[in-house]
Parts: structure tokens; sequence; C-alpha cells
């Protein structure tokens, strides 16, 4: 656990560095509506470092970072003229088309320097995870002299009064600045979610910008934590979880909106009415797969399996749980047995008796047929479950059904209504 | 710099393709197979490779220009082993607008799959199983790395050039010869070298060194990143860090187009030192042939074990 939090408390701060910043710039870029320009600008600010890597500079020497610079006022210089353009094609399409013109650019140039191919991707995929403190110190009094700058200069840069050209200069240059180092800590996909997500919430929930910053600021940094600890507890890519768990709170915080903005019980209403149609579609459109093709992945009832084995029994006669527990027993064995011949060949590489190259290409050969026998075992699994959900669809099919529509809300009353209308005396 | 040394690589090999009209050409996807198979034919052949080096051939998209060369080419070499998979499909490109190119298809006379009968590691079998290994199903394709597998690469290049231009076999039997003799001299040499690391622990970026390891008998404790182009999670890294401290690792591989920023961070949490060592032919200075590559590994090795602390 201290190792964890060890590893772990770096990322969070360079996190809460990037959050706090890209929360501010999110706000004013939903604002504008260009939601993509922190990707065009990420991009031409690589293409900058790869035009200097052609010439012979290094990507993290000075001119490196003067050339990608150069490169990002440029675009901010175009896309301070977006705006006025922006006429008959909207603004978000010029600005897809700057990024893909500066990303194939950078490819075609990357071609010639195939060294350069793995720094190029470097610049765009960041690993947050591998951050340390000494990251903060440069970019820490960046963001605040520009964040200064932009409170002192915030009547002038708000979105909202169609502020001239220089003002909207002055706002992609300060931004792209942002984004070339934040995007290089983080890579392309996290700072999208840092800069859209906490904005985002913020503004549904608040009008006034120190409470959209406020909101955004609390979320991210709530966000940020559950990604780290996501990431650690189930051993997944740092970044990628946090992008999900970004997406999950934005989820939860649009699914809670009804609730404290409005009539809460008219909200519960219609959560759970929403909440049974789903379900009886799920039910029903299940039904009618396993009748239509039981053979055929069904992901209900996999689902359900993969939770509770002991399902299966209900279907499965004593015999085909007995294959069935046989043949998952086997799989189990040959997986162990071809890991187990892969470890030891592995372990004679630097230490004991050297394996000869008769004796390795005997373990790759038992590997192999391992891997094939494992094979088969999963094809019984599959057989045989199979076979009793084809045997099984007209009894666990319309009980499906049955559940589905008892559950879609108002089914059930119009039926007896219906019945209802029959009129007596009808001939039975 | 390194341009440079790129272009005093590259170069021989693109005049040579420009002058000789009457050599055998022969079109390789790797810069380690253009060398073994420059080896094999001497000056009868005319050998160029497609994947630049220190460029990953598993991420490689032709050019328009390789149909080109593929088109002038009696024989192609390739490393096989679902490392280069995006050869076949070129073969076949060529092959629709120049006839001469089926012959250089998959199972045809001048076609060269360099893996055949080499004793694969890491093997998988087909299945998208766990474990920390390469992501190939039939087995890590980095064995030129072993320098004994050069004996059966040669081999196979051997087959093939005798079936193309039987004229010379001689020839090429006779180059083949010299060259394991060379190897085998050298052999020696390496093995003396890879002794100093002895009981060293290493870890590198990723799984590319396991016949290199079997051969001198090196000891790569833990991968960076064991699946490419994933980074790596949390646990994963903690665990090599915990790894690195307990079997006391002061060494960690990089091939140069390997991400810095991963191995920078651990080798400053575990004050271990980082040394650079080329995957395959051109991807360093000084491993300018396939001899050299091991020279200038063994010896990078060598000098990084003795100063270490």
């Amino acid at each position: 656990m201290t190792d964890a939090l060890a590893l772990l408390w770096p990322p969070f701060l360079v996190a809460l560095a990037l959050i706090g910043i890209h929360a501010y710039f999110g706000i004013q870029v939903l604002a504008r509506g260009v939601i993509f320009v922190d990707l065009a600008l990420a991009q031409i600010a690589a293409l900058g470092s790869t035009v200097a890597f052609m010439l012979g500079h290094s990507m993290q020497s000075g001119a490196g970072y003067g050339y990608s610079l150069a490169f990002t006022l440029v675009a901010a210089l175009l896309l301070a003229f977006t705006r006025t353009w922006a006429g008959r094609i909207p603004q978000e399409a010029l600005i897809g088309i700057i990024y893909v013109v500066a990303a194939a650019a950078a490819i075609v140039l990357i071609d010639r320097a195939p060294q350069g191919a793995e720094h190029l991707k470097q610049i765009l995929t960041g690993n947050i995870l591998t951050t340390g403190v000494g990251d903060l110190a440069p970019i820490v009094p960046l963001y605040l002299a520009i964040g200064i700058l932009h409170f002192t200069l915030r009547h002038r840069l708000s979105a909202s009064d169609g502020s001239s050209w220089p003002w909207e200069f002055v706002f992609y240059a300060t931004f792209g600045i942002v984004v070339t180092s934040s995007v290089a800590l983080a890579g392309v996909l996290l700072v999208f979610s840092f800069l859209i997500i906490p904005a985002a919430i913020g503004v549904l929930y608040a009008d006034a910008l120190a409470r959209q910053l406020a909101i955004g600021w609390v979320l991210g940094t709530l966000a940020s934590a559950a990604g780290l600890a996501v990431s650690y507890f189930w051993d997944l890519p740092t970044g990628a979880a946090m992008v999900c768990t970004f997406g999950a709170a934005l989820a939860l915080a649009g699914a809670l909106y009804p609730f404290l903005h409005g009539d809460a019980a008219r909200a519960a209403r219609h959560v759970a009415l929403g909440l049974r149609w789903s379900l009886a579609a799920v039910l029903v459109a299940s039904a009618i797969l396993l009748m239509a093709a039981p053979r055929a992945d069904q992901p209900l009832l996999d689902a359900i399996e993969s939770v509770a084995a002991p399902v299966r029994t209900l279907y499965l006669t004593a015999g085909e749980a007995e294959i069935y527990r046989d043949a998952h027993a086997h799989a189990e064995r040959y997986a162990r047995e071809a890991e187990r011949l892969n470890a030891l060949e592995a372990r004679s590489r630097a230490g004991g008796e050297q394996l000869d190259d008769l004796l390795v290409r005997r373990i790759s050969s038992f590997i192999k047929s391992y891997s094939e026998m494992r094979k088969g075992e999963e094809f019984v699994k599959r057989e045989v479950r199979a076979r009793a959900r084809e045997r099984m669809r007209w009894v666990l099919g319309p009980a499906l059904l049955v559940l589905g529509l008892l559950i879609a809300p108002g089914v059930l009353t119009w039926a007896s209504a219906s019945i209802r209308k029959i009129p007596a005396g009808f001939p039975n | 710099m390194r341009s440079i040394a790129l272009a005093l690589v590259v170069a021989p090999l693109l005049t040579a393709a420009g002058v000789a009209d009457s050599k055998l050409r022969i079109v390789t996807t790797t810069t380690d197979l253009a060398s073994l198979t420059e080896a094999v034919g001497g000056d009868r052949v005319a050998v160029t490779s497609l994947v630049p080096p220190s460029f990953d051939p598993e991420e490689y998209q032709p050019k328009p220009g390789d149909v080109a060369r593929l088109k002038e080419a009696r024989l192609v070499v390739k490393v096989g082993l679902d490392y280069d998979l995006w050869f076949d499909r070129l073969i076949s490109q060529a092959a629709l607008t120049h006839p001469g190119a089926r012959e250089l298809r998959r199972g045809q006379p001048g076609h060269v799959d360099a893996s055949a009968a080499i004793a694969t590691l890491d093997v998988r079998g087909a299945s998208v199983g766990p474990g920390d290994g390469h992501a190939h199903g039939s087995g890590n394709p980095h064995y030129w790395l072993d320098p004994k597998n050069a004996e059966i690469i040669t081999g196979n290049i051997l087959e093939a050039l005798a079936r193309v231009d039987p004229a010379h076999a001689g020839e090429y039997e006779a180059n083949r010869l010299a060259f394991l003799k060379l190897l085998d001299d050298r052999m020696r040499d390496w093995e003396a070298k890879a002794g100093a690391l002895n009981g060293v622990a290493l870890i590198a970026h990723h799984n590319s060194w396991a016949y290199f390891a079997r051969r001198f008998r090196l000891d790569f404790v833990g991968f960076i990143e064991p699946r490419p182009g994933v980074p790596p999670s949390p646990a994963h890294l903690s665990g090599l860090i915990k790894t690195m401290r307990e079997r006391d690792v002061r060494l960690i591989v990089r091939q140069p187009h390997e991400p810095e920023k991963n191995i920078d961070f651990l080798a400053q949490k575990t004050k271990a030192a980082v040394v650079v060592l080329a995957g395959s032919v051109g991807a360093t200075p000084a491993a300018k042939d396939y001899l050299s590559l091991f020279d200038a590994n063994l010896d990078a090795l060598a000098a990084a074990a003795k100063a270490r602390p």
C-alpha cells in the first residue's frame, strides 16, 4: 500500500496542476464551441518538434521547444481568424482540417527520418504514471502566469462578447503553450478529458464562471483520485483508466442533474420507468435471441453464468455438467503445463544447465500441442453449453419473454384491460 | 550524427542497387537479414532492405517505391513468425503488375522465410493467453539476436540462392562457410565478454532479448512494457521496482527507438544505469553489420557491468 502511495502521489499532483488550468480553458473552449482545438494545437506542436528533429535538433532541446512554440503561434493566428472566416464552413471543420493536415504532414516528414517515428509518438502519448514531482517545476509557474494573464484580461478574452482577432490570438496562443506542455506529460486522450469533462460538469451545474471552475476542480480531483485507485487495484494502464473514470463522472453528474435541479420525485419516477423499460427490453431481446439462435453468443446468459456459475446447472443435465467441468479442468491444466514449460525454458537461459536446441524445439512443440488441446477442450465446453441451450430454448426463451413483459411498465394492465373488453357470453 | 551514420549504412546498399546490373537483386525486410544475405551472396548480389534500421518492422507501412524494388528482385527474405506480416501482401501487390514477382510469393522458389528450422522461444500457442510474453502466438520473433541462429538463417538463404542461381551455388556455399568461420571465432570473444555479466540481473523495455539472453546466459528479470503499445499499470511498475530492489538490478537495457520516459523513471527510482543496445543492424552507429552488431552490444554490456557500482 505504501508502495502504491509512493508511486501514485506524483502523478496525482501532476493531474491536479493540469486540471487547474485545463478546467478553466475547457469552460472557454465550450463557450467558443471549439471542442477539438486542443487536438489541433497539440498536433501542430508535434509537427514543430518534428521539423526541429529533421533539422538535426534533439526533441528535448531548446531549439526543439522553440520550433514547436513557433508552429503553435502560427496555428494560434490561424485559429484566431477561423472565427471570422467561419461562415458557410463551420469553425470545427477548419479545426479538424488543421488537425489532420498537421498529423499527416508530421508522418510525411518523419518518413525521411525513421528513428523519429517513436519520438513523434512519444510527444502525443505521454504516460502520467511515470511523471515525477520534477515535472511540476516548469509547468506550475507557467500555468500560474497564464492564469494571472487571463484573469487580468478576463473582459477581453471572454468568448461571449465577440472579441476581435488579436484577443482571440492571445487566447489560442496561451492555450497552445499550455496544451503543448501538458500533452507531453499526460498524452492526448487524458488532456482532452482534463479539458472538457470537468468544464462540462461545471457548466452543467452553474452559471457563474467562479462556481463552474470550483465544481470542475473538485470533481476533476475526485475523478483523478478514483482513476489512479482503479488503475492500481485492477492493474490497468493509468492514463486510460483515468479517462474512463472521468467519463463515468460525467455520466453520474448527468444522471444526478434532474434530482438536484428540479422535481426529485418526478425524476425518480422517470428513472424507475427507464430502468424497467431497459430491463424488459434486455429480457425480451435475450429471449428472442435464445429462441432464434441458441448457438449464438447469449450476452445475458453468459454474463449471469460468469457471475454465478451454478446457474448453469439449471439447464445442463448432470452428465453435461460433468463433461463441462471435466473439459474446464483439462483446459486449465493444459494452460498451466504450457506456462510451466515456458518458465522452465526461460529460467534455463541464465542459470543452471543450458537446454540444447533439440530440447527447446521439443518444448515449443509441446506448448503448441497443449494449446491445440486446450482449444479442443474449449470447443467441448462451448458445444455442451450450446446443445443444452438449444434443447432448453423453448422453455427458457418463453420464460424470459414473459418475465420481460411482466417487467415492462403498463403491458400487464393493458393486457388485462383488453381481456376484460372481451364481451360476456363470448363463445369459448 | 545519427543521420550521418544512417547514411553510411544505407548509402552502400542504394548505390550497389543502382550500378550493378549483372547482380542478383535481393530484397529483405530487415537490415539484419540484408547483412546476412550479403555475407552469403558476396559480390554476386545487390541487397536492399525495406524497413529502415531502428524502426519497428511490425508497424512498417510499405511505400510505393517498395513495390518497384520488388519488381526487380529475384529473391526475397523475411523474418517470419508474424513479425513482417505486411510483406506477403506487398509481394502479391507487386505480382499484380509484374508477373516476375509471382516467383517471390510464399511457397515459390524466390521466397525465403528465414525462421524455418529455428528453435523458437516464448511460444504461447495461438491463444491470447495470460503471461508476460511476447504477443506473438508463433513465438518470439527476435531470433537473429542469437548469433548461433545465423547458421540456420544463412542456411535458408543459401538454399534459396542455389535454387535461383545454381551456376554459382558453390561460390555461395564457400562464402557462407567463410562467414560462419568468422562468426565462430568471434563467438569465443563475445562469450568471454558476456562472462562479465554472469549473475547480473537486467531488465529491458520489451522482451526482444530472449534469444540473445539464452545464448549469452543473461538474466532478464522483468520488462517495462510486457504488452507492446500498452503502457504499464501501477501494479506492474511497483512490482518491477520491487523486483529490481530485491534482485539488485543495476542495468536497464534500452533500444534507441524505445521511449526514454518510462526507462528514465525507473532508472531514477532505482539508481540503475541505462545501457543502449542495438536490436538490429544499423540501430546504433557502431552496429554496422551483423558481426559488429554483437561486438557493439557485448562491448556496451561489458562496459556497463564494469562501471556498475
